[in-house]
């Protein structure tokens, strides 16, 4: 095994000092000179034609600086894909969903701005408004996109074959159906952007986000600008967990309401604007029908999903695949058949969430634990006969080259005790496993890659950068760690540029799993040519073989000799007076099925690498009362390598917190009318401190032969998992197999009652 | 609208300050002082990011009114570091991985302080006890917990507390 | 969230205090921790054009024994009345119900007891934003005729979510308003209107100033409640017990109070099933159970959607609130006797 300086080691975050100190600055933190503040006027009504805006009272506020509206705007409507281009920016014609932008005003401190919100006159006319993904598909109403009949936005087939005639050789059949509703990503940071033109008329914008290059180009097409104008820049991030990828209108109008004031403007949200005018997670109705042999391996599996997706399309087509992938991935299926539909509504609209479809992976693995009732097989044995083997491909095609899910099945079950206490704790009391996959990347053409650029400087010291963006999670470290091992350095000899469009080179962002996969192995290739360029002066100096040097703690050494040894300082001044280059660049491009798309062909390579997780929970159960108490939580991840096992804890420790104490036990949007009754943390009940049990987490490493020392994804199976974990150990605990998600206090008091009723 | 002049001793320096009825401490921390490391998650008093020291306690800089401040000393997060020199604290919070977006970090900060203050040595629960009005999305609680118990009581072999000092000397 | 104008004074004195009261009447609000108050002004729910502040009543902060009463300012802070171990020995239940307030930094310190009881009405349909309450019809308590939280209903069904008041009634605890016309003291059980917008009977010239408890010898108390977290939460449903022990037959009770909190427009005081304990050994748990079962009947009627949790559940849990407080107050009193 390699020995390395830095890879592998508990290393503390390097952004953690400033963070500690309260000097990290966030978006809403920023002051420009001569910024106003803006605000967004936003749609009352589910579904309404926009007959008329009269802005002029607005305007004649004093202290008013600009009121924009869809006139502003060329009508331009976007999407993610070029097939959902669904959306505008500011709405012309009608709104959608409570909470639809409809004006933008800047003025000269928020009082002003708020009051200038009420004197915008708007008149509606209001159209009948579907908030059931069912009945959207039905209904004889105006459907909320012209565009898209039945509200059916995607549809999603997959089939591998043979299913039917599977189907028919099953010694069992079960077919289940389970639904979850909405869930939210209540960042710590509400989302905020602030945006100026500078002296050359380029946009300068700050905003929470999940990949920079993610955002300007959609900047630059809206502004009709070329991309080089467009600076996203960097800025510190208070979450983003899938939900701050794409383009926000908010960035828009902010950067319009700029343009037209020149001025800086800065649109901070409320808590409230975060949760419905950013996105959720969809709703989900998921009917699993398994097939099964004797011994319980999957033959036949047909899976339709219906997903609320709110009024707009978001990231819909990754959306309805994502759920069926991470199933595809951890699970071997003989054969499958899959239909996924996302539905138009009128509520907020939904993208991608770190705990995607809880709904369908808690049904999927409720489900595998009744097959293996039934069959007499105990569910950790079940999952073992089912999981993911090294070197197969999932049903869709794409090769699974490391993978040691079973290794994290064993660990987690031997940390839990399972085989003492699954049958054998007392009545309420109970425990249940879970194991996911998560996909590292998924294709995304010519911005699948990235690239990265290293330069010495004259004092030994290096600069490097990046377009990988730091969400919270430790990417940014994770690349400092990097270049300081390649380069031979210590992490406080790198000085890191990232996350900014300017000066980085296109990155596929931090959503998509590939951070360290791509992002951290584009860091790593640079910093080896770069080394290398210093190896071939360092092998004048020593008089060596350039192939057969070492550098570590700032000096590069002769591997088998340390005894001669220059300073990389030296080495960098040498190739210096030398006319030598001391800089480098390097990417990553995953080899991925190009071919594949999400709708019109889901077969081929996905992604280099899964990982794989396995949670298992120890709850008690109130029966009076419902209330679940966690008494053990073990999560066990395969994440390849572990970089930094301090931070990967942290994202298992994290994820257990919120796919599942409060994914699986408390966490759900309410209703009423299209109209969200939780919108803030007092009624959307996200985790707390003392109610978060200890949490053991076990690293288990296969190390991936295509990542950076062997790493990929990292947390995310965790988040899956726990939620499975959390549904199984209270299924396990009252007796009853739940299948309406999240498990609150209310159903599982009903689950008892129902039992006690059929009992007697 | 009028201003009225607070006297306000924020972070040890003592200061005037005009502020309208209607500003919140909150406001007057970040937009009048430029001290920007106390946030506003909510605004309702439910996250705790806005969590500062008032005259020995923790509050909510997002519900209290800045004239109810006057007269009164104020510790932001920006307070705690004697220039360079971090308190025992928060060199636990980084050594220990507590800190991952950070969002949150200044009010758990500023929460744990006013424990630590008055309780040296707090176990496990009573440290969540005092933490459960700061809402944290990234951490699961586990190292912020593992942070504040270490940072009271350094333990023998931990694999990352840094900090070889003993005894409950925080601030 | 920006709070929206108004003119400001901590005035030294009480008196200075009734005498703003008396000159802006509505126009007034009291501030004393502002936890309640201030959310709701930022959410334009309330919006008084002066506020006054009891900043510097420092004399409405006490907690103190008198003439057979357990007195507390109403200035008092949370944290002050529950390290207070004279609450502790002689009103268990109201330490049981601040301890579950808000969580440590929002409400305990800034927080008072006065504030607690008099924090308003709430309701998942109106404690919401302006953008959130536009666009539809206003409901009762935001001016309007409608009820979100009921069918048809021709009143507002908000509910009193204070621990501090549920407990306090079981305690048969009465308040000391005070004006520049006098003082008055009032029930706590009698204090309430059935109006849900307005749900206290007070006159806004008036102070809450102090709450008497009386001290009962032998008297037990405990309180119940439930929410879907452990802090930073309104209970949806809780219940406060205060049982005194017949003076012929310490094992036997002698009156009980039962008192379920979070389900109505008030705390509820269950007199009939209050009653029914009477002469109930204290360790009959077959009888606290059917007062559990008769105070659900009686609670159920009045509760409606307005909390978030499922509305049959709150319901039901009515029960085994009652219940569960019924056994704790009874276990204190087999502790007594056993020490």
């Amino acid at each position: 095994m390699t020995d390395y300086t830095l890879i592998g080691k508990r290393m503390p975050r390097m952004d953690s000092r400033a963070k500690v100190m309260g000097k990290a600055l966030y978006t809403a933190d920023l002051k420009l000179p001569g910024m106003l503040v803006g605000k967004i006027l936003r749609s009352p009504h589910a579904h309404a034609k926009i007959v008329g805006i009269d802005t002029s009272k607005a305007l004649a506020l004093p202290g008013v600086k600009a009121v924009v509206t869809g006139a502003d705007t060329e009508g331009v409507k976007w999407g993610v894909f070029a097939y959902t281009r669904d959306q505008q920016f500011i709405q012309t014609e009608k709104v959608r969903y409570i909470g639809d932008e409809v004006a933008g005003v800047a003025a000269v401190d928020e009082e002003t701005a708020l009051a200038a919100l009420d004197f915008i006159h708007v008149e509606y006319e209001v159209l009948p408004a579907v908030f059931d993904p069912m009945t959207a598909m039905t209904t004889d109403a105006e459907p909320i996109h012209a565009e898209f009949p039945n509200n059916i936005n995607i549809h999603v087939n997959i089939d591998t074959g043979s299913v039917d005639e599977n189907f028919k050789k099953a010694y069992y059949i079960r077919e289940d159906t389970f639904t979850a509703p909405e869930e939210s990503y209540f960042h710590g940071e509400p989302y905020a952007v602030a945006a100026r033109f500078d002296y050359d008329d380029c946009l300068e914008i700050w905003m929470p986000n999940g990949g920079p290059h993610m955002k300007s180009k959609p900047l630059s097409n809206a502004f009709k600008i070329p991309l080089h104008k467009v600076k996203v820049k960097k800025i510190t991030i208070g979450g983003a967990f899938g939900g701050r990828s794409e383009i926000c209108p908010a960035d828009y109008i902010c950067a319009l309401l700029a343009k037209k004031t020149g001025r800086p403007v800065k649109i901070v949200f409320t808590r409230e604007e975060n949760t419905i005018g950013t996105r959720q997670g969809h709703a989900m109705i998921t009917t699993h029908k398994t097939g099964v042999d004797k011994e319980g391996r999957v033959l036949a599996r047909e899976t339709t999903c219906y997903m609320d997706g709110g009024a707009y399309s978001s990231t819909g087509p990754i959306a309805t695949s994502v759920p069926f992938l991470s199933m595809e991935q951890a699970y071997r299926m003989e054969s499958v058949r899959y239909n996924g539909y996302r539905i138009y509504t009128n509520k907020p609209i939904r993208g991608m969430i770190r705990v995607h479809g809880r709904g369908f992976a808690c049904g999927l693995d409720t489900q595998l634990d009744m097959i293996a009732q039934h069959l007499g097989i105990d569910p950790v044995e079940m999952r073992l006969r089912n999981s993911r083997q090294p070197g197969e491909f999932t049903s869709t095609g794409s090769q699974v080259w490391s993978c040691a899910m079973d290794e994290t099945i064993k660990k987690a079950a031997a940390a839990a005790n399972w085989q003492d206490k699954f049958g054998k704790l007392p009545p309420f009391h109970g425990i249940g496993i879970g194991t996911n996959s998560v996909q590292t990347g998924f294709p995304m053409g010519i911005r699948g890659g990235s690239q990265s650029f290293v330069k010495f400087n004259e004092d030994g010291e290096a600069t490097v950068m990046s377009g990988v963006v730091d969400n919270g999670q430790g990417n940014e470290n994770m690349l400092v760690q990097i270049a300081a091992e390649e380069l031979g350095l210590l992490p406080e000899d790198i000085h890191l540029v990232s996350a900014d469009t300017e000066t980085t080179s296109s990155d596929p962002g931090s959503y998509s799993q590939v951070s360290t996969f791509v992002g951290g192995q584009a860091v790593k290739n640079a910093a080896a040519n770069c080394r290398q360029k210093l190896f071939d002066v360092a092998a004048k100096i020593l008089k060596a073989d350039p192939g057969k040097l070492t550098a570590k703690n700032r000096m590069i050494y002769v591997t088998d000799d340390p005894k001669k040894a220059v300073s990389i300082k030296k080495t960098v001044r040498v190739a210096l007076l030398n006319f030598t280059s001391v800089n480098a660049e390097g990417g990553y491009w995953p080899r991925v099925d190009m071919k594949r798309e999400w709708v019109s062909n889901p077969y081929g390579q996905m992604c280099e690498a899964f990982s794989f997780g396995t949670t298992i929970i120890e709850v008690k159960v109130d029966p009076d009362t419902g209330q679940v108490t966690v008494l053990n939580a073990v999560a066990c991840q395969d994440v390849g390598k572990a970089l930094n096992p301090l931070v990967l804890e942290g994202q298992f420790e994290g994820s257990v917190a919120m796919g599942g104490q409060g994914g699986m036990l408390t966490e759900y949007h309410d209703w009423q009318e299209g109209r969200c009754l939780n919108p803030t943390m007092l009624e959307y009940k996200v985790p707390l401190a003392c109610d978060m049990p200890e949490i053991t987490g076990i690293i288990v490493e296969s190390v991936d032969p295509r990542g950076p020392y062997g790493a990929k994804e990292a947390g995310m199976s965790i988040a899956m998992s726990a939620a499975q974990a959390y549904a199984g150990a209270v299924s396990n605990a009252i007796g009853v197999y739940m299948d309406s998600f999240p498990l609150t206090p209310d159903k599982i008091v009903a689950a008892i009652r129902e039992k006690r009723q059929a009992g007697k | 609208m009028q201003t009225i002049d607070i006297t306000l001793t924020v972070n040890d320096h003592q200061q005037i300050i005009p502020v309208k009825p209607n500003d919140t401490l909150l406001e007057v921390v970040r937009d009048y002082l430029d001290l920007t490391g106390s946030k506003e998650g909510c605004g309702e008093g439910v996250c705790g990011s806005c969590t500062v020291i008032l005259d020995g306690h923790p509050v909510r800089a997002c519900l209290t009114l800045a004239l109810e401040a006057n007269g009164s000393a104020v510790t932001t997060v920006e307070g705690l570091a004697d220039g360079d020199t971090l308190t025992l604290l928060q060199q636990s919070f980084i050594d220990h991985g507590a800190v991952q977006c950070g969002f949150c970090t200044p009010g758990m900060l500023m929460s744990a302080k006013a424990l630590l203050d008055e309780d040296s040595s707090p176990d496990r629960q009573k440290i969540r006890q005092a933490l459960s009005g700061n809402i944290c999305r990234c951490t699961g609680y586990a190292k912020i917990v593992d942070a504040v118990e270490h940072a009271a009581r350094p333990e023998p072999g931990c694999p990352d507390c840094h900090t070889k000092e003993t005894g409950g000397d925080h601030d | 969230m920006r709070l929206p104008q108004f003119t400001y004074h901590s005035p030294d004195t009480l008196e200075g205090v009734l005498a703003l009261l008396d000159e802006h009447r509505d126009n007034a609000g009291v501030l004393a921790g502002g936890t309640d108050l201030l959310v709701r002004m930022k959410h334009r729910l309330a919006g008084p054009k002066v506020l006054v502040s009891l900043k510097h009543l420092d004399s409405l902060s006490y907690i103190k024994e008198m003439s057979g009463m357990l007195c507390i300012g109403a200035k008092t802070p949370i944290i002050d009345v529950i390290r207070s171990d004279r609450v502790k020995q002689q009103a268990p239940a109201l330490v049981q119900a601040c301890e579950r307030i808000g969580a440590v930094s929002i409400q305990h310190y800034r927080g008072t007891i006065g504030g607690n009881i008099l924090q308003d009405n709430r309701c998942i349909h109106y404690n919401q934003s302006q953008l959130h309450r536009s666009g539809r019809q206003p409901c009762h308590k935001d001016g309007g005729k409608i009820c979100y939280a009921r069918d048809e209903a021709d009143r507002c069904n908000s509910t009193c979510q204070s621990d501090g008041a549920t407990a306090l009634m079981a305690m048969d605890a009465h308040l000391v308003l005070n004006s520049t016309r006098g003082e008055h003291r009032v029930a706590l059980d009698g204090f309430y209107t059935t109006d849900g917008i307005h749900p206290f009977d007070m006159q806004p010239d008036e102070l809450l100033t102090k709450i008497d408890i009386p001290v009962v010898p032998g008297a037990v108390s405990a309180y119940q409640r439930l929410s879907y977290r452990s802090a930073i939460d309104y209970p949806i449903v809780c219940a406060g017990i205060r049982l005194v022990p017949d003076q012929k037959d310490a094992g036997c009770i002698g009156s009980a109070r039962i008192v379920v909190g979070a389900m109505s427009r008030s705390p509820l005081f269950l007199a009939k099933v209050s009653q029914s304990l009477a002469g109930v050994r204290f360790d009959d748990n077959t009888a606290f159970d059917r007062a559990g079962k008769d105070a659900m009947n009686a609670a159920a009627t009045f509760a409606a959607h307005n909390a978030g949790a499922d509305l049959a559940f709150r319901q039901a849990m009515v029960e085994k609130m009652v219940g569960r407080a019924l056994e704790q107050a009874a276990a204190q009193v087999s502790m007594k006797i056993a020490r």
